[in-house]
């Protein structure tokens, strides 16, 4: 997904496209709701992207000490 | 003057008749098990009640009392469980359908410690379902109500916890909190939420909701029995994977110690301007930030990243691990969750691994960002709620709730943040602030909301349900 948000029919294709994607099968009565918690998903996925470097690490670097821990 | 009530006591001043043999565990576990029946049949806060187990435990509190072995400050002691923590032998839902016969085989490690100490478990309490979805009218348990107004919600997921720690029903019960969920109804039901730092506190054995945003932290009338609560379950267990190895400093030292000399960051853009505030809260934290000074501490205006950019954050990991977790039972049954699950949780399957990993950095900007603050400050002071507790018709049939409360950011960056009641609204609804603290600083945290709490005398005021 990139940082524009499209009008809502492209938004309503988008919807359909990733459902068909991950083999969801939202049953019609549930549609609506569901539609317009991804609409939100999709603001915050774009409020997300901001200009990073490369060595932008992420939080929760896998770590070979907390696996081993314990054992 | 008026005796004081049994279900008035601290777990502090319980603690104290306990060992000088004034009240039995037993007369505080009758009395306990007395006012659920009488008074949670209006709020609907308890899934379980263990009452048996109760007694036992509390026979056994009294008998050691009486052969002079003190396990702790827990000893003798009600309290209860949000239903996601295992419980050995006792009935874990989620508050769903899909784990409504579930009976774990072991205690979850919170349940352990306290089941050490000689506590007295009163049972299970309400939750949304599977710590995401709700309030829901469509699950196996009704939702739980706020005592203050039962026609408004009493904030989830910690619904229950929130609602029977307000009524008196207990003097401490567990939460857990991924964007809220211990916090939120501690703003909204007037009592003490505190989510400790990421780590701190052992989550195996709590049915996980967001591995990487969740924390186990205990609701209470007052900051003293957080504080004691917090003393209990605080600690390594190489077994969880976030699990941190530090000593555990004494959480009660720093309690009367006051606020003299501390400085307070207070980022009021964040809630201010947000859209959705009422300025009854704005006032209300205006109020707290001009007490904290006259206390002696130094409270200065900061910035802080816009608040969205911490919610869009948390908000994808969470939709995206929790449908990690859950992807099984989603595709294979889906329909047995309630609705408000089923829509909030199919949103993690429309994330793609780009999406997530994006969110990982940005989480990472953020909490440096945060802890950069709190290089120059001892703690935050912010909004929990922006509004007082909604009424159960604003909820729109369909469509997931989506109420105005700030509390993501601090489990984005995992910092210890307690939610602590700041007055009242006009339609007599608790608000509240959070208090926010350096990483395993939860001892200044607590502090200063103890000597906040003694200069307001909140924790005196009551719902009119709890007094009967």
């Amino acid at each position: 997904m990139m940082t524009e948000i499209p009008d809502e029919a492209a938004l309503a294709l988008e919807f359909d496209v990733f459902a068909r994607r991950a083999g969801l099968d939202i049953p019609a009565d549930r549609r609506a709701g569901v539609f317009a918690g991804f609409k939100d998903l999709r603001r915050m996925l774009a409020l997300m992207r901001q200009p990073r470097t490369a060595a932008h690490e992420p939080a929760g670097t896998y770590s070979i000490l907390s696996v081993t821990r314990g054992l | 003057m008026t005796a004081t009530k049994l279900f008035e006591l601290s777990i502090a001043e319980a603690g104290r008749k306990l060992r000088d043999g004034s009240i039995t565990s037993l007369a505080l576990t009758e009395d306990a098990l007395a006012r659920i029946i009488a008074i949670d049949p209006a709020l609907d806060s308890f899934i379980t009640v263990t009452a048996d187990r109760a007694r036992a435990d509390a026979a056994a509190a009294d008998a050691e009392f009486a052969k002079g072995i003190d396990n702790g400050p827990m000893q003798g002691v009600p309290y209860a469980l949000k239903d996601i923590y295992d419980t050995a032998g006792i009935r874990s839902t989620c508050h769903s359908k899909l784990r409504a016969d579930n009976v774990p085989a072991a205690d979850s490690v919170v349940e352990t410690k306290f089941k050490a100490q000689g506590g007295v478990l009163l049972g299970k309490l309400a939750t949304h379902e599977f710590a995401l979805g709700g309030p829901s009218f469509d699950l196996p348990f009704p939702p739980a109500r706020n005592p203050w107004n039962r026609e408004h919600i009493p904030g989830g997921s910690s619904s229950g916890s929130g609602a029977a720690v307000a009524a008196g029903l207990v003097r401490m019960a567990m939460g857990s909190d991924t964007g809220g969920s211990i916090r939120g109804p501690a703003a909204y039901c007037g009592t003490i939420g505190l989510k400790p730092t990421y780590g701190l506190v052992s989550r195996r054995g709590v049915f996980p909701l967001s591995t990487t945003l969740d924390h186990c932290g205990p609701l209470s009338w007052t900051v003293e029995d957080s504080a004691i609560a917090l003393q209990v379950i605080a600690g390594y267990d190489p077994l969880d994977p976030a699990s941190v190895d530090l000593a555990v400093p004494n959480y009660l030292d720093g309690l009367g110690q006051g606020v003299e000399g501390l400085r307070v960051g207070l980022p009021r853009h964040f809630f201010a301007e947000a859209q959705d505030v009422s300025p009854e809260v704005v006032s209300a934290i205006d109020r707290a930030a001009e007490t904290l000074e006259k206390l002696g501490a130094v409270v200065e205006e900061i910035t802080l990243p816009d608040y969205e950019l911490f919610n869009a954050c948390g908000r994808v990991i969470m939709y995206a691990e929790a449908f990690a977790i859950h992807e099984q039972d989603y595709q294979t049954r889906p329909l047995d969750f309630g609705l408000l699950t089923y829509m909030r949780m199919t949103l993690g399957a429309f994330i793609t691994a780009v999406d997530l990993h994006q969110a990982m950095r940005l989480r990472r900007e953020l909490s440096q960002a945060v802890n950069l603050q709190l290089k120059k400050y001892d703690a935050l002071i912010t909004a929990s709620a922006l509004a007082p507790a909604p009424a159960f018709a604003d909820i729109v049939p369909n469509i997931p709730p989506n109420w105005p409360i700030q509390t993501m950011p601090f489990n984005v960056t995992g910092n210890p943040a307690m939610s602590i009641p700041t007055g009242f609204s006009a339609s007599g609804l608790p608000l509240s602030m959070q208090i926010v603290g350096r990483a395993f600083d939860e001892g200044t945290v607590l502090r200063i909301g103890a000597a906040f709490e003694a200069a307001t005398g909140l924790s005196a005021q009551r719902p009119a349900l709890a007094e009967g």
